[in-house]
């Protein structure tokens, strides 16, 4: 039997074979070395930039791997450029969170089980890269279960306290109930076109004559997966408790890496399946089989508007800011649903800087909690005047999260907004920007603790080491330089758009 | 009669004396054992269908790993107090013996009075074919060699992690 494909297609997924490398050579490593474990966090590193070398390599390939014997025409994988932009968000946040737990006094607690944290952040990295370039439902499947459960214990990793306990438990359970449905929704779709390759059943709702409620039913059910991993609404319930109780690197990191594998595993289902064509001035066309419009429209309008009002009451940093990605999402979604080259193009833009902020924001109430044990917005006061750097580095963060000017936040939203006008869907604009303005109260609540308030007796000058401020400052020079000099960004985003297929 | 039958009639007797045994024995843990018997009993049935795959997924998914979990449960909770509720509730023992009678019904008519569908012959022997296991071993290792590995990393990192949760708390 001819095997050649199979090898031939190894080409194709580099990047994930030093991945798969990477976690067992972590498990490994932490066997011969269980006394002393220092190493583990620079193999970790080095695996992150030896994947992250692949996917460079990567860019500006296109191709189909693991072809099907009955169909050679499509793969189990599809590698493109789009694939190739989101596998960088990952491995950049990766890098991130390696440093972030470097720094975070709840991992260095618990050293003598590096081996296992970093072996379940590379199941979390491998899951997410399989995740975006899968074409093939059981893949999807298959690479969100390896995602989620890796980081269900990650989020319960410290056991320290109740809390972290709590969100793993609470996690695994909306986890399990929301891939079931996902599952139940695959398999519907499997029995009525009959394959499980995205590309094939996209050509079988283009030919066949289908039951269009129960394709709409199986849709919603696949949406309620996936819904999940972005914490969209209503599927948002997990977030804050988990965002609040897990350690604040993995928070950091469920909030950009995990996000963002969903978006890309999102537009792909939808752009590969749901699209029949890309016009001249970039409008996809929707097969009118599901209207997806109205759908995502109610769940991105519901989604930043419940995340932004919640927030207005949070007093946790880590719980707003948990709020604050849900309404993020709900940012992102905007880019999809005006079904447009121009909005994917807003939303690789977005990402690009969403990925910076939100860890930024992220690290610096990391770095406070460490020293004061307290993420409590009351701690905060007077801070800025304390710790100036720690306080205005904060600042920059939190204005760019509300999307003003000069950061690269306005940017971002900027490019959201256009998408939208042009799409002439000026309703949603405007309740997007609505939105916006109510985000702007939670945000700058935080300004007001840190530079107003005078400080109390207990506030205390935060100790910063020479490697947290470098972290912060590789951090805020995207976002004070993107909010400028933002055509690079653009150009690169352009360039990334290209799904497989068209 | 050829060994087929034979096969059949030995087997079939195995299963339905366990599954007898295993709701009339006293003791949870005989009765689950009992199950094991049957599952064992069932998979030889389906190897006579000529459906290898789920003959071996019979043993090791419910014979292996769900009667597994099943006898941790009964081991680890005490179930005296369980022997005692047909005992106090006997609505409860008018109900299970209702729906019993109602499956047997359904099951009964099912074998006596429909009908088997002629359309099935030719793709009867299809799916029979397709459920070989080298059919599923090719499948496996050449269309979806990709699923198959994440799998693997799948059950490498649900392994991982039940270490890492089941461990005391962190000193």
């Amino acid at each position: 039997m001819d095997l050649s494909f199979i090898t031939e297609s190894l080409y194709f997924v580099k990047p994930e074979i030093a991945a798969s490398a990477s976690i067992i050579l972590l498990v490994l490593l932490d066997l011969i070395f269980h006394k002393n474990k220092t190493i583990i966090p620079y193999v970790a590193l080095a695996g992150i930039i030896i994947t992250g070398i692949f996917v460079v390599d990567q860019f500006n390939i296109s191709g189909f791997a693991f072809l099907s014997t009955d169909n050679p025409k499509y793969g189990m994988i599809a590698v493109d450029n789009f694939g190739a932009f989101f596998k960088l968000i990952i491995i950049i946040s990766s890098i991130f969170v390696v440093a972030f737990s470097a720094y975070s006094d709840e991992i260095n607690k618990i050293t003598d089980r590096l081996g296992e944290y970093y072996a379940l952040i590379f199941g979390m990295i491998l899951g997410m890269l399989v995740l975006i370039s899968a074409s093939d439902l059981i893949l999807i499947y298959l690479s969100m279960e390896l995602l989620s459960l890796s980081s269900y214990v990650l989020a319960g990793f410290t056991k320290l306290r109740d809390r972290s306990s709590e969100a793993s438990l609470k996690y695994l359970l909306y986890g399990a109930t929301s891939t079931g449905m996902m599952l139940f929704g695959i398999s519907i779709l499997y029995g009525l076109t009959g394959s499980t390759n995205l590309y094939i059943i996209s050509a079988a709702l283009q030919t066949q004559s289908l039951n269009l409620l129960t394709l709409a039913f199986s849709i919603i059910l696949i949406f309620a997966g996936i819904g999940y991993k972005i914490s969209s609404a209503p599927f948002h319930f997990w977030t804050p408790d988990v965002y609040e109780g897990a350690p604040i690197s993995i928070t950091a990191y469920l909030s950009v890496a995990s996000k963002a594998a969903g978006f890309a595993l999102l537009i792909r289902f939808i752009k590969t399946t749901f699209v029949t064509f890309v016009d001249d001035n970039g409008n996809w066309q929707l097969l009118q089989v599901f209207d997806w419009e109205s759908l995502l429209i109610i769940i991105s309008l519901l989604t930043m508007t419940l995340g932004n009002f919640t927030a207005l009451w949070q007093r946790n940093l880590k719980r707003m800011l948990a709020y604050s990605s849900i309404a993020h999402a709900g940012y992102l979604m905007l880019g999809l649903l005006v079904f447009s080259n121009q909005g994917l193009i807003a939303i690789l833009i977005y990402f690009t800087i969403y990925l910076f902020m939100n860890l930024g924001a992220f690290f610096i109430v990391m770095v406070i909690a460490n020293k004061t044990g307290s993420e409590d917005i009351d701690d905060y006061d007077g801070l800025g005047f304390k710790s100036s750097f720690l306080g205005v580095s904060l600042a920059i963060f939190l204005v760019s999260l509300t999307g003003l000017p000069p950061t690269a936040g306005f940017i971002g939203k900027l490019y959201l907004f256009i998408a939208l006008v042009d799409a002439k869907m000026l309703t949603v604009a405007i309740i997007a920007l609505l939105n916006t303005v109510v985000s702007l109260y939670y945000y700058i609540r935080v300004l007001k603790h840190m530079f107003l308030t005078s400080p109390t007796e207990k506030t205390e000058k935060i100790p910063l080491n020479f490697g947290q401020i470098a972290v912060i400052i590789i951090m805020l020079i995207p976002i004070l330089l993107f909010g400028v000099y933002f055509s690079p960004v653009v150009d690169l985003a352009k360039s990334y758009i290209t799904i497989l297929g068209f | 009669m050829n060994l087929e039958i034979i096969l059949f009639i030995v087997l079939a007797l195995v299963a339905v004396v366990s599954s007898v045994a295993m709701i009339t024995r006293p003791h949870p843990v005989i009765s689950a054992v009992f199950l094991i018997l049957n599952f064992f009993a069932l998979s030889g049935l389906y190897l006579l269908l000529n459906a290898q795959f789920i003959a071996v997924v019979q043993v090791i998914v419910y014979a292996g790993a769900i009667m597994v979990l099943f006898l941790f449960v009964l081991m680890l909770l005490n179930t005296n107090k369980e022997d005692n509720i047909f005992k106090q509730n006997k609505a409860l023992k008018i109900f299970a013996i209702a729906i019993a009678v109602l499956i047997f019904a359904q099951v009964a008519f099912l074998i006596f009075f429909s009908s088997p569908s002629d359309a099935l012959n030719s793709q009867v022997a299809e799916s029979v074919q397709s459920g070989t296991i080298q059919q599923i071993g090719t499948k496996l290792y050449t269309d979806y060699i990709l699923p198959f590995e994440a799998a693997g990393f799948l059950l490498l990192a649900a392994t991982i992690g039940a270490l890492v949760l089941s461990k005391k708390k962190f000193e």
